[in-house]
This record gives C-alpha cells, structure tokens and sequence, in this order.
C-alpha cells in the first residue's frame, strides 16, 4: 500500500544526522524576536491545558467553583493530592493495588511487545520467510484500521480462551499490535547492514546470538520510540467490557470512578490526572533522543 | 548431478535459515491472527448478515447480503449526516495539518537555543493526551461549572481545551455573546490542531535531517534564492515523508474515536448490541478511509513523484 518510488534513507543517513547539519540562517533581529516569540507563545499554547490542570490540581475548593474560572491558583493545597487514597474507600480495593495493577501491566507488556516485535521485524527485514511479503501487508493493513472497532468478535475471541476478568485480557491483545514490527521493520532496513549479519554468521553467531547482541544493540533508537509509544498506550489502558474484578483494573479506572464524584472532586480528579501524566514523561525523557532518528527512517516503502 | 547436489544443500541451509526465521515471526503471527485477522473476519460477515443474541445459542447470525448497507444509507436518521461532517471536517482539517506542521517542522528544525526543549513541547500533547488524560481534559473537569455554560456548549464537540473554560473567561471581559462565541470556537479549533500535529512535526523534523547540507551549499553558490531552494530542494526532499505525513494524518483524522461515524458505530455496537449496522458502517467508512488513501497514493505517483524523482 504505501509504495515510494524512490529510497533516500541509507545507513549512513543515519550516522551523519548526529552532525550538526542544520541549516545556518542570518537573521535579524527583529527576526530573532520573530522566531522565538512565534515558538515560545505556540510552545506554552499547546501545553496550556496540561499547565491549567497542575494548577486546578493544587486548588482549594472554594477557588474550584470561583465563576469564571480563575487560571492561577491564589491559595495552593495539596489536600487534593492527600485525599485520594480516602476516595477510593469504598471501592474495597486500596489505590496500591491500581497503581500496582497499572505499572505491572505496562512494563510486562511493553517488554514483551518490544522483544515479540523486534523479533518479527528482524526476521521480515533481514531474511527471506515464507509469505513475507502477505504479512506486510497485513501489517499496513492494520495500521488503517482502529482496533477499537473490533471490540464484539474480539470479546467473543477472548471468552473462547477463558481470557475474560484475567491479566490476560491486558497484556496478550496488545503484544502482536502491528505498529510495532512496522515501525522496526523501516528501522532494521536502514539501520541494520546486511553485510554485518553476513559476516556476524562467518563468524560463527547463531541467529538468536546475531539478534541479541548485534541488532538489538544497534536498533536502540527504534526499541527506544516503541517503548515509548507502547509504554503510552499501555499506561492509559481501560478494559471496560472485560475486566469485571475490582482488584484487577487499573488506575485510569479509579481515576474514572474518582472523577464521576462531581463538582467537588473536580480538584481531586486532576490530580490524578496530574498522577498520570508523570510516568509517560518519564519514558520520554528517556527515550527523547531516539524518536526523530527512528521517525526518520520510517519514510522509507 | 554434483551441479543437482549442490542445489540440494543450498536449499537446506536456506530452509533451516527459513525455520528459525518463522520461529521468530510465529509469536507475532499468532497473535495477529488470533486478535486481528479473526475479528476482521468476524466483523466483516457480520456486516452483510444480522445478528441477534439467541438465548441458548448465542450469537446467531442470518445471511441477509447487502440489506444492511441499503439500510443505513437509505433509512438510519444520522449515519449520512455523520459521515457528511466527519468527511467535511476532514477535509479541511487535512491541509491546514500538513501545512502548519510543516511550517513548525521547519522552523524547529533551525539552529536556535533551546531547541530540544521546544521540540518536546510540541510533541508532548502526543505523549500525554491519550486516554483517560484525554477525556479529563475534554471532558473539563476543571471549568464549565456553569451549567448554562455547560448546556450551551456541543457535547459532540470534544474540544482538548475543554479543561480551560475560555468561553467563559471571555464572557466575564464584556464582550458581546456572538464574538465570544467565535473567539471561543476558534481558540478551541487551534488547540486541536496544535495537539494534532505533534507525530506529524516529529516526521518533518526527521525528513528534514536527511537532507544533506551540501545541496544548499552548491545552491547558494550557484546562486538560487532561498524560495527557490526551498521549491528545488527541500520540497523534493521532503516528498517521500509528505506522502507519509498525509497518510499518517488521513488515518488519524478518520479513524479517531471521536469521528462522528466512529462513535455511532461504536454507540450502536455497545449500547443498542446491533452488531450488524455497526459493522456495516464501519466497513462502509474503512472502504471509504481506503478509497481516500489509494487516490493519495494514485496522485502523489502521478504528479509530485514524476515531477521531483
């Protein structure tokens, strides 16, 4: 489906991007003003709403019914913060046990989904598997597609493999999700040289060894970018029509039960909000270098 | 016959290469046919049959072939509605995108300090506003405590900035209803483009990089202006990620769970259990989505292919 005409992207693209290649401009100062005015003010716009929802977080009540809303906070509290665990109360499950639910789900899924993809990439970049070239297009088949849509045969899928009200029911739909293997499939084309596996082989490496320790090392970038993007994705995961157990759902849920308490709780909700926004930058402070060099290579077929 | 046995033994390394090669792949195979290619399947025989809940069977289905397609254009009250304005709104969502994030791209892109920083801002929205986060922030926990504010403002309309009740801030300044209303609107229709663009300035950024600096050198000693380095070089160079980019955005735009079409589909499958006209719809829009994407491809190979390849 997407078919260019023409290939750009080499390896040593890749290499040279570290260089400083930007182009110098000479500008005025008035353009210099220009410049960073126009970044600066669409730079703050854009995260505007996040910066409100700190300073709503942090709000006593009375200000968080103040007509029209005010966007500074005049007397800030971190009672909304202290009063979530109470909250929860009679949910007979604690907060610990979201938050644990929340963060095994995520890593353990996005280990496995990283490993799981990686391997399927390797395999459709760098050698010749039957019916390699139907599983891409698979792949950009369902790349067009919202899962969510799927949500009725899949539950009926589910039921049949006893997946229902389990951990399973998190963590094995999202391993094969195709994003993955695409995006580090563009990557192993242009990152990973052919004659370097060759020669890795002479040597006498298997192909699990050539994976492990040759690819995997070199593709840091592109695992890098998917973790991110997975890690995304899986943190905000609610299984609505699946997961039934109270002990077993994760903490967008509580946050959801915490929100619907109404008006007074306005400020208690964005505080989980606040909660949730703050792992997802962490994976991305990580991973932010990666994300342009994998993105640059993704144009490619 | 030594020609024959040395054929023999290349095919058996190439096989044995080709076992471990779907050993690696199986994991991933299995699971896309077990959570994607199954319920495809599904979702598609659903769509030319109907289906009910039959209390001791289960679901049961009856091959009625094209009726529900006729159905939901013909006789459903909103589907033609729905998808006129998700298809309006496409397009003119799809080249204000593309260009705005095109012009941050290259911006973003100079030499500047502080220019990580500014990149992660753009891009952060990608980050966080996903899911509940999402919903939070359109859903404005924090602002429209008015509850005539709150009746007032389009439900079907999920605006990022719903967090920030702007139209209300604008009501306290005095000004008359109608250019609140407008001001309001429009503020709302640039955060969600802001928060639309961040992959798309990240590919930019990425296919901005590639281009190699001695082009512009030779040009400039050459002696082009910059508009025309910009119309023979960058362009050109870029097309490959502008293709990418505009299809990345046509997916994204249309199948977003706020699409109009995407949450009747969605409504109808959950609420009202009528797998049948869900599926129906959602695989009219997808062959609609698809329809869209292979004239991009058609275009781009005609025109912009041949002209800068």
């Amino acid at each position: 489906m997407f078919k260019f005409k023409k290939q750009y992207f080499r390896a040593d693209h890749l290499k040279v991007s570290h260089r400083d290649q930007y182009k110098r401009f000479t500008r005025s100062k008035a353009g210099n003003f220009f410049y960073s005015f126009f970044l600066i003010a669409f730079g703050l716009f854009s995260i505007l709403p996040m910066i409100y929802s700190i300073l709503t977080s942090f709000k006593p009540l009375d200000e968080l019914l103040v007509y029209p809303p005010r966007f500074f906070v005049i007397r800030p509290t971190i009672e909304n913060y202290t009063v979530i665990p109470s909250l929860l109360d009679n949910l007979a499950v604690p907060l610990s046990r979201y938050i644990f639910n929340s963060v095994f789900i995520s890593v353990v899924t996005t280990v496995l989904h990283v490993v799981v993809a990686s391997m399927g990439a390797f395999v459709l970049s760098k050698s010749n598997v039957y019916g390699k070239k139907i599983i891409f297009s698979i792949i950009q088949f369902s790349l067009l597609y919202n899962s969510y849509t799927l949500a009725i045969p899949r539950y009926l899928i589910y039921s049949y493999l006893g997946m229902i009200d389990t951990y399973w029911v998190y963590i094995l739909p999202m391993i094969p999700s195709s994003m993955g293997v695409f995006l580090m499939k563009q990557y192993m084309d242009a990152a990973v040289p052919t004659a370097l596996i060759e020669a890795a082989r002479i040597d006498g490496a298997g192909t699990f060894r050539v994976f492990w320790q040759l690819v995997m090392p070199i593709v840091k970038p592109g695992w890098l970018t998917l973790t991110l993007f997975a890690f995304r994705d899986l943190w905000q995961l609610i299984e609505g029509g699946t997961v039934f157990s109270e002990e077993l759902k994760t903490l967008p849920s509580a946050a959801s039960t915490i929100a619907a308490g109404g008006l007074t709780r306005q400020g208690s909700a964005m505080a989980v909000t606040v909660i949730m926004m703050i792992p997802p930058i962490l994976v991305y402070m990580i991973s932010q270098g990666s994300v342009t060099k994998t993105m640059s290579s993704s144009g490619i077929k | 016959m030594a020609k024959l046995g040395k054929k023999r033994r290349v095919r058996g390394i190439e096989s044995k290469k080709s076992l471990y090669g779907r050993m690696f792949v199986l994991p991933w195979e299995i699971g896309i046919i077990l959570f994607f290619l199954v319920p495809i399947g599904q979702s598609i025989w659903y769509s030319f049959t109907e289906v009910w809940l039959d209390p001791i069977e289960g679901i049961t289905t009856y091959f009625t072939g094209l009726e529900n397609f006729k159905y939901i254009l013909n006789e459903d009250p909103k589907f033609v509605d729905n998808l006129t304005t998700s298809l309006t709104n496409f397009t003119y969502s799809l080249p204000i995108i593309v260009i705005v994030s095109f012009i941050f791209a290259v911006v973003l892109n100079q030499k500047f300090k502080g220019r990580v920083l500014f990149r992660s801002l753009y891009f952060l929205p990608v980050i966080i506003a996903t899911g509940v986060v999402m919903e939070f922030l359109t859903q404005s926990v924090g602002g429209n405590q008015n509850p005539i504010i709150q009746l007032s403002t389009d439900a079907s309309n999920a605006y990022v900035s719903g967090g920030i009740d702007f139209e209300g801030v604008l009501n306290s300044l005095n000004f008359p209803a109608e250019i609140t209303e407008l001001m309001a609107k429009y503020i709302n229709m640039i955060f969600n483009l802001l928060w639309d663009c961040g992959v798309q300035i990240v590919l930019f950024i990425a296919g901005l990089q590639t281009i190699p600096e001695q082009l512009y050198e030779v040009s400039k000693v050459e002696g082009a202006t910059s508009w025309e380095e910009f119309w023979y070089i960058t362009l050109p160079m870029v097309s490959n990620t502008l293709l990418l980019v505009i299809i990345y955005t046509i997916i994204d735009l249309l199948t977003k769970t706020t699409d109009p079409v995407m949450t009747q589909a969605y409504n109808l499958m959950n609420m009202n259990q009528n797998y049948y006209h869900s599926s129906a719809m959602m695989w009219m829009f997808f062959a609609i989505v698809g329809v869209i994407t292979a004239a991009v491809l058609f275009l781009y190979n005609r025109i912009c292919a041949r002209r800068w390849n």
